[in-house]
């Protein structure tokens, strides 16, 4: 008997303390160098010459400019967005239907195009030089270089945002409910306005905020269908981009942290979500 | 055909809902993939070639694709123990840390690639410390490497996450009842469990990194041949008024980037036919 | 009210869940429509309410064609298996929740609406839960809210699909009585299906047995424990 070690009182179903302490280490060390070091570096730099510095880069018009038109897309891409996930997870969760996976695909297509092939996909489709952008341009609506180039390039980028949070929430809480409502009476904008969208606004809200984060930060797409006409269609990483290539480098990262901050808020309001609404988000973010 | 093409259903909502989804798809979704189709197809394949078969953009292509590689490897060793440590360990900060890892999500892919750039900088804190040690961060390969690891830092650990939280402690209980040591059980039966999320996760990552611009273009340092991605080359085709190159380029990265999409798909199916889920 | 069901039938793709069937329900009558799960009992159920279409066949309210009447029309009232009660609403508001969607020429001003809740709640012997949401009500509790929801429209007919399914033996037995009582009281045409051959006998006036799509027998209780009209019927009542 006495030969057998007496050593392993650790449950079976975990590693040796002292792997857990190393890998901890090793993983917390590599999110520092790669999460936290950048985000730590917005900061430092748009506050490296003080924060009045930093204020007054922001008030400049060209900033303001930018700020106005970023918000401006998002007041107008997100609610679309928000239109069409809605519509989209009602047509696909309430209909049975041939072809439905295959729409699903398509919905969720943007997410593998790279934002400067969509950028390239809507110059070619609306750009000047195009038989219909060239019509739009002579008829006094351009709209790549312009507001609707930029609005559709953010729209495409988020596209598929609200609807991939919404199709798995109704998928889960079936239809009972609205034909319950039906046998009551109710018409079918009662029953979304009363049971559906009651029990679908967490999920929706958390959709509103990916894509709101998404379409304010967008770059790569609206790089290409804006022409950066500075005071006109330069949105604010479009403007951090031209003032950090101008070596004006408290401008643009006091700008950057304008986006970081909104980035921070977008996060905790996701993970307030994630804890407090458990039950009414999709189940891959459940914790 | 037996089946009919919708069932009818008491619902209603399906000429609204239907409606506002395929013309809103169409308009902003298919109607402009389709321009770029068409405008290669008339272009034609002759001249598609020749602009892709250059030694330049072959160059930025075979930059891109081998730096996204390494990156999705990278983030699919790492995704996986953050993933661990996240579902199985405890340790203060813990939940700031599972919000904290959604950050490239939420993070503006120019204010990532600005930061990224001031660091690691030979003038910025990290790359000051590379020069001491005789290299170079940023304007280099390396640098390109790391924003890319940047933007795909969640998905293997997002993919990865639920069905850690899922795996049945029993069956780990029993593999050690049948003598199997701890390192057996991971390696051959909670890696494996593992193995089919994980590569999903490293599919999107890599897919996010092919078609990435924002993050890398200011940490690349843009040298035709050394430090050039396919992304930034369609928009300085774009700037030259070359469109059939823009075309050409574009249609090369649908074509990875479809082919991608469908590895995604083909491994999730083969999952859930073995095991259920993924 | 009197329900004729003449020749229905329903094809799921290429699978048929009801062959050509017809019944006569007499009005005031309690009906089981009993078979196991696939027999269309279910979909025959669904398509009396308006939630499911036929591929042909007529249904006839009081000898007048309702096929083409839509659900909110038919003034059904429907309990579903999980009761599909409105989970972010108090079981005040889902029992009024019919009365608030009459159009406003002929919704109940809201002091009438609150009289007839709390008679409702009276009905089903809960007077005092009108403020509590269904998750916090038990299973037998959140049934028999379906079933005042379900009574709130005045319906012209009350369908129930397996309204004891989800409940535990001792709470099936009691709330078994409290159907027959809302039903005598009510005089309501009353279908429910089951998959349960006891609940069936005991409950029901008028039993319809059902497998595969097609009706085995429709009869009394007591003759169809004493004539089985096949073997499945026979196999399916000893069961």
């Amino acid at each position: 008997m006495s030969d057998i070690p007496l050593r392993s009182y650790r449950p079976v179903t975990t590693e040796a303390p002292l792997f857990r302490t190393a890998l901890i280490v090793v993983v917390l060390g590599i999110l520092a160098v790669l999460l936290f070091a950048p985000l730590i570096t917005v900061f430092y730099e748009a506050l490296r010459k003080g924060a009045l510095e930093a204020l007054t880069s922001l008030a400049n018009p060209e900033a303001l400019s930018a700020i106005k038109l970023t918000l401006l897309v998002a007041a107008l891409a997100v609610p679309l967005n928000a239109v069409f996930g809605i519509a989209a997870a009602w047509f696909i969760t309430k209909y049975d239907f041939r072809g439905k996976a295959f729409l699903i695909t398509l919905i969720d297509l943007p997410f593998s195009v790279s934002p400067v092939v969509a950028g390239l996909c809507i110059v070619l489709t609306f750009g000047a030089n195009t038989a219909f952008g060239g019509w739009l341009v002579g008829m006094g609506y351009p709209i790549v270089f312009a507001l609707p180039g930029i609005v559709l390039a953010s729209l495409f980028v988020t596209f598929p945002f609200v609807a991939r949070e919404l199709i798995p929430v109704m998928i889960e809480q079936g239809r009972a409910e609205e034909e319950a409502a039906l046998t009551l009476g109710a018409s079918g904008w009662r029953v979304f306005l009363t049971v559906t969208l009651p029990n679908i606004r967490w999920a929706l809200l958390y959709g509103v905020l990916l894509a709101n984060a998404r379409a304010m930060g967008e770059f790569g797409a609206v790089a290409v269908v804006s022409g950066k006409i500075r005071g006109v269609t330069a949105t604010m990483p479009i403007t951090i981009e031209m003032m950090y290539n101008e070596y004006l480098s408290v401008a643009a990262f006091s700008l950057a942290g304008v986006l970081a901050l909104l980035a921070l808020v977008t996060l905790a309001l996701k993970t307030a979500l994630e804890i407090a609404h458990a039950d009414a988000l999709a189940a891959n973010h459940r914790h | 055909m037996g089946r009919p093409l919708i069932h009818r259903s008491p619902i209603p909502g399906l000429g609204v809902s239907a409606g506002i989804t395929l013309t809103m798809l169409s308009l902003v979704v298919l109607l402009p993939i389709g321009a770029l189709l068409l405008k290669g197809a008339s272009a034609g394949l002759d001249v598609l070639w020749h602009e892709v078969n250059t030694r330049r953009v072959w160059g930025a292509l075979f930059l891109s694709f081998r730096l996204s590689f390494y990156a999705a490897l990278f983030n699919l060793v790492f995704g996986v123990a953050l993933a661990w440590i996240l579902v199985r360990y405890r340790f203060p900060g813990r939940r700031l840390i599972d919000a904290a890892v959604d950050l490239p999500f939420a993070l503006p892919t120019a204010v990532a690639g600005i930061a990224l750039t001031a660091l690691y900088a030979p003038n910025g804190a990290f790359g000051a410390l590379a020069k001491d040690l005789g290299f170079k961060i940023a304007y280099t390969p390396l640098g390109i490497f790391i924003a890319l690891v940047f933007v795909g830092l969640p998905f293997v650990t997002r993919t990865v996450q639920p069905v850690i939280e899922e795996i049945d402690r029993e069956v780990e209980e029993a593999s050690a009842t049948l003598g199997a040591s701890r390192a057996h059980t991971i390696c051959r039966v909670i890696l494996p469990m593992l193995a089919p999320a994980a590569l999903t996760g490293f599919a999107l990552s890599l897919a996010r990194a092919v078609g990435e611009y924002g993050s890398v273009i200011f940490i690349a340092g843009n040298l035709p041949m050394k430090t050039e991605i396919a992304p930034l080359l369609i928009v300085i085709k774009l700037e030259e008024f070359n469109y059939d190159g823009a075309t050409a380029i574009g249609l090369a990265m649908l074509v990875i980037s479809f082919a991608l999409l469908f590895v995604i798909n083909a491994v999730q199916v083969w999952s859930r036919r073995r095991i259920g889920y993924v | 009210m009197r329900i004729e069901i003449d020749e229905i039938s329903k094809q799921f793709g290429t699978t048929a869940a009801l062959t050509p069937v017809s019944l006569a329900i007499p009005s005031g009558a309690l009906v089981a429509l009993l078979g196991p799960s696939g027999s269309g009992k279910t979909t025959l159920l669904r398509i009396l309410g308006g939630l499911e279409f036929p591929t042909s066949g007529r249904v006839l309210f009081d000898g007048q064609d309702a096929t083409g009447l839509t659900v909110q029309d038919r003034r059904a009232g429907f309990v579903f298996q999980s009761y599909a009660l409105f989970r972010h609403m108090t079981v005040f508001d889902n029992i009024a929740y019919g009365l608030n969607a009459r159009p406003r020429a002929s919704r109940p001003p809201k002091a009438e609406v609150t009289r007839r809740v709390q008679k409702l709640l009276e009905l089903i012997q809960l007077p005092d839960i009108g403020s509590r949401y269904p998750s916090q009500l038990s299973g037998g509790q959140r049934q028999r809210v379906a079933l005042a929801r379900a009574l709130a429209i005045e319906p012209r007919m009350l369908l129930l699909d397996e309204p004891f399914g989800a409940l535990d033996a001792k709470v099936r037995k009691e709330l078994r009585q409290g159907l027959r009582d809302i039903h005598d009281e009510t005089g309501l045409t009353t279908v429910f299906v089951t998959h349960d051959q006891e609940e069936a006998m005991e409950l029901a006036d008028l039993v319809v047995v059902m497998s595969m799509g097609r009706i085995e027998q429709i009869g009394k209780p007591a003759d169809i424990r004493a004539r089985p009209a096949s073997q499945f019927v026979r196999e399916f009542i000893t069961a």
